[in-house]
C-alpha cells in the first residue's frame, strides 16, 4: 500500500515555553522537532510498509526550516519527503486544504492510507486529520492505535476510554494516530547519513493547483486573538503551628472555611 | 566548547545524544550496582551502527571523520564510561588488525563490527602489563597451524567478543622481537574466558581472563610476520590512547554538568552555592582542564588525519585527560558535598569510572615515560 504521513515541525515539547515582551511565545532557543504524534504515525506507517510492502511519503506545509524535520523522517523509515512552502496559510482548514492538494502531487500517489498525528504538541487543535478527510471526501478514523490491511481497506484499533474498538475502513482513508505501545525507532548512523543524500521535493500552492481563496487569511475560519501563559500556581498555605493538635485545628478551620468539609 | 565537527554531522551527534539520554544514562545506574553486562543496551546500540564507527569506508564503514567519532565517543562517555570502554575496546582490536593484518583479516573484522559484534585486544597477562615484553603466552608452529597456550587477563570484551587479537611468543629467546600477533575468532576450541572481574568502576564493560589451552589456529591467523606482534601492539596503543583520552574527557565534562546543575539549585546561607566565587573558581578550573584535554585529543586526531607522527601527543592526551577526569570527578563530589559521596547521586560513580583511565592502555606513569623519552631523546 502507498502511505502518506503528514507531519508538523513543532518546538521541542520537553522545554517549557514562555511569552516574550511582545506577547508572542519565545521559541528562538527551542530546538524544532517533529511533532510527537506524527512520529508515532510515521513509525506505524514504516512498520506497516515493512510488513506489507509499499512506500511511505512524508509531507509538511512549511519552508526550508522544515528540512531537518523531513530529513529526520527520512532516516527513520520514510522513502520520500515533500514540503509545500506557503506563508499565508493561517488556520487548520487552510493547512488541511493545502495537504489535500499536495497529496495529489507528492510521492507515490494515489495514497491508500493517509496518516496524521491525532494532534500537535504546540497548538493541539486536533483538527487537521478530520478536515483533510472531509476535503478529500474520504473516511477518517481518529485516535488509532494500530493499522492492519484487509481486502480493499484496513482494519484499525481505535482507542476508547475503556480500551479499544476494532473498526474497518475502505481505502483511501485518513487515520489519526495516538501513542501505541511502542516507541518510534532511533535513526542509525547509516540511515542518518543516507537521509542527507535523499531528495526533498518542493511543492508550491500554485504547483498543486491550490486556490488562494481557500487557504489565505480571508478563508480562515478560525482566527487567533491572543496567546496567554497559564496562570502561575498560587503558593500554598503553610501551617506552622508548634503543636500537632493546634496544626490540625488550623487545617480543619481552613477546610471548613473553603466549604470543603 | 565542544569538538569543531563538520556541521553536517551535527545531526548524528544529536541523535546519539538522544539515545544516550534515553537508553544509557539512567539504565546504567542499575547495571553499575549489579555489575551485569547490559546486553540489551549493547544490542540496541549495535543496531544503530555504534560498533562500527571507526570502520574505514573501504572496508564497508561509513567514512566518518575522526573528530566526529570523537564527539560521539564523548557523548557515550558522558552517559556511561563503561559503555564507551566497550566500544573503544572493540576499536582497539580493530586498530591492531588494520595496522598489522592482511586484507582478508581486515575485511573480516570490519564486517564483524559492522554487523554489531565486539572485538577484544589480548596483550596483558598476569605478569605482563606495562611490561608487555614479559609475556608468557606461547605460539608454537605445528604444520599449517599454531598452537597457543597461556592466560591473558583484564581483557575488555573478553567474554563478549567475536574476535580476539592475541599476542604470543613465537620465539622467547628474541624477547619482544619474538612476539607475534594472531587473529582468533570466538568459538575456536581451546579459547575460553574466565570470570567477569568485579571492578571498582566502568562496571557496564566486560573484563575477564582469556585462557588459551592448546588453542589451534590456522597459520593464516598470524598477523603480519612472526616477530611483529610487539611492534603491532605498540603502534596500536599509540593510536588508541587518544581515544582513551576522549573517553576521559567525557567523564570530566559530565562532572562539570552535574556540578553546575546541582550548584545552581542548592541553596545555603540564602543563595545558590554557585553564587560563591570560591565555587565559581572551582568550576572554572574544571572547565580549563576539560577543554585543554579535549583540544589535546583533537590535536592528536588532527596529526593522525595529516599522516604526521602522533605518539607523543596521543600519550599526552591520554595521560592528561585521565588525570583531569579524576580531578574533575573529585571536584564534582566536593561541590555536591555529602550528596556527592552518596550513591544516590551520579558523581561518585564518575570517580570510580575515571580512575581506570589513569591505568588502562598504559598507566599514566608509562605515558610519562613515553612523553619524557620523546622530549629528551637519546643522549
Amino acid at each position: 500500500m502507498e502511505l502518506l504521513v503528514c507531519i508538523k515541525q513543532v518546538p521541542d515539547d520537553s522545554v517549557s515555553v514562555s511569552l516574550g515582551a511582545d506577547g508572542a511565545p519565545k521559541l528562538d532557543e527551542i530546538a524544532p522537532v517533529v511533532n510527537a504524534f506524527d512520529t508515532y504515525a510515521l513509525e506505524m506507517a514504516a512498520r506497516f510498509k515493512e510488513a506489507h510492502g509499499g512506500s511511505v511519503t512524508v509531507l509538511t506545509i512549511g519552508g526550508d526550516a522544515t528540512v531537518p524535520a523531513l530529513r529526520s523522517c527520512l532516516s527513520v523509515g520514510a522513502d520520500h519527503a515533500y514540503k509545500l512552502a506557503e506563508e499565508s496559510v493561517c488556520d487548520t482548514q487552510g493547512i488541511a486544504y493545502l495537504l489535500s492538494k499536495a497529496s495529489a502531487k507528492a510521492g507515490e500517489q494515489p495514497f491508500d492510507v493517509i496518516f496524521c498525528g491525532s494532534e500537535s504538541t504546540d497548538a493541539s487543535s486536533g483538527q487537521v486529520g478530520a478536515q483533510l478527510a472531509e476535503i478529500l471526501g474520504i473516511p477518517v478514523v481518529t485516535n488509532v492505535l494500530a493499522v492492519e490491511p484487509r481486502e480493499g481497506g484496513v482494519t484499525l484499533k481505535q482507542e476508547t476510554e475503556e480500551g479499544y474498538r476494532v473498526v474497518e475502513a475502505p481505502c483511501p482513508c485518513v487515520v489519526t494516530i495516538v501513542k501505541p505501545n511502542y516507541e518510534p525507532r532511533y535513526p542509525s548512523i547509516k540511515s542518518k547519513m543516507a537521509a542527507r543524500k535523499m531528495p526533498i521535493g518542493d511543492l508550491t500552492a500554485a504547483g498543486v493547483e491550490a486556490d488562494a481563496a481557500q487557504f489565505g487569511p480571508e478563508a480562515a475560519k478560525v482566527r487567533r486573538v491572543a496567546i496567554s501563559a497559564p496562570p502561575q500556581r498560587q503558593s500554598g498555605v503553610k501551617i506552622q503551628e508548634k503543636e500537632a493538635a493546634e496544626a490540625v485545628r488550623r487545617a480543619m478551620e481552613m477546610l471548613a472555611g473553603q466549604k470543603l468539609i | 566548547m565542544a569538538y569543531l565537527i563538520n556541521p553536517e554531522d551535527q545531526d548524528l551527534l544529536d541523535s546519539v545524544r538522544e539515545f544516550c539520554e534515553k537508553e544509557i544514562k539512567e539504565q546504567c545506574k542499575e547495571y553499575d550496582v549489579s555489575g551485569e553486562w547490559p546486553a540489551e543496551i549493547y544490542a540496541k546500540a549495535a543496531e544503530l551502527g555504534y560498533n562500527g564507527l571507526e570502520v574505514p569506508e573501504e572496508y564497508g564503514g561509513l567514512g566518518l571523520e575522526r573528530i566526529t567519532v570523537a564527539a560521539i565517543m564523548e557523548e557515550f562517555a558522558k552517559a556511561d564510561a563503561g559503555f564507551v570502554t566497550t566500544i573503544t575496546a572493540s576499536n582497539l582490536a580493530l586498530k591492531a588488525v588494520l595496522i598489522g593484518g592482511n586484507e582478508e583479516q581486515k575485511q573480516r573484522c570490519c564486517d564483524l563490527l559492522m554487523e554489531g559484534n565486539h572485538g577484544a585486544f589480548c596483550l596483558t597477562e598476569p605478569m605482563a602489563g606495562s611490561d608487555a615484553g614479559n609475556s608468557k603466552t606461547t605460539a608454537v608452529r605445528d604444520g599449517d597451524e599454531y598452537v597457543l597456550n597461556g592466560r591473558k587477563c583484564f581483557i575488555t570484551n573478553g567474554g563478549v567478543a567475536s574476535f580476539y587479537v592475541v599476542t604470543a611468543m613465537t620465539d622467547k629467546s628474541q624477547g619482544v622481537k619474538g612476539m607475534s600477533a594472531f587473529l582468533v575468532e570466538a568459538g575456536t576450541p581451546g579459547l575460553s574466558t574466565g570470570n567477569h572481574e568485579n571492578k571498582m568502576g566502568i562496571r557496564t564493560s566486560n573484563t575477564c581472563d582469556v585462557v588459551l589451552e592448546d588453542c589451534r589456529v590456522p597459520a593464516s591467523a598470524l598477523m603480519g610476520a612472526e616477530g611483529e606482534g610487539y611492534k603491532i601492539a605498540m603502534k596500536t596503543l599509540d593510536m588508541s590512547r587518544t581515544w582513551v583520552g576522549c573517553g576521559a574527557v567525557g567523564i570530566a565534562q559530565r562532572a562539570i554538568d552535574e556540578a553546575v546543575a546541582y550548584g545552581k539549585q542548592r541553596v545555603t546561607f540564602g543563595k545558590p552555592i554557585l553564587k560563591n566565587q570560591g565555587l565559581q573558581f572551582m568550576i572554572a578550573d574544571m572547565e580549563i582542564r576539560v577543554e585543554t584535554a579535549r583540544q589535546m585529543v583533537a590535536h592528536a586526531l588532527k596529526l593522525m588525519d595529516a599522516g604526521l607522527p602522533y605518539a607523543r601527543e596521543s600519550a599526552i592526551a591520554k595521560c592528561y585527560a585521565g588525570d583531569i577526569a579524576v580531578q574533575n570527578a573529585l571536584d564534582a563530589i566536593q561541590i555536591l558535598g555529602g550528596y556527592g559521596y552518596s550513591r544516590e547521586y551520579p558523581v561518585e560513580k564518575l570517580l570510580r569510572d575515571a580512575k581506570i583511565f589513569q591505568i588502562y592502555e598504559g598507566t599514566n606513569q608509562i605515558q610519562r615515560m613515553v612523553i619524557g623519552k620523546s622530549v629528551i631523546g637519546k643522549f
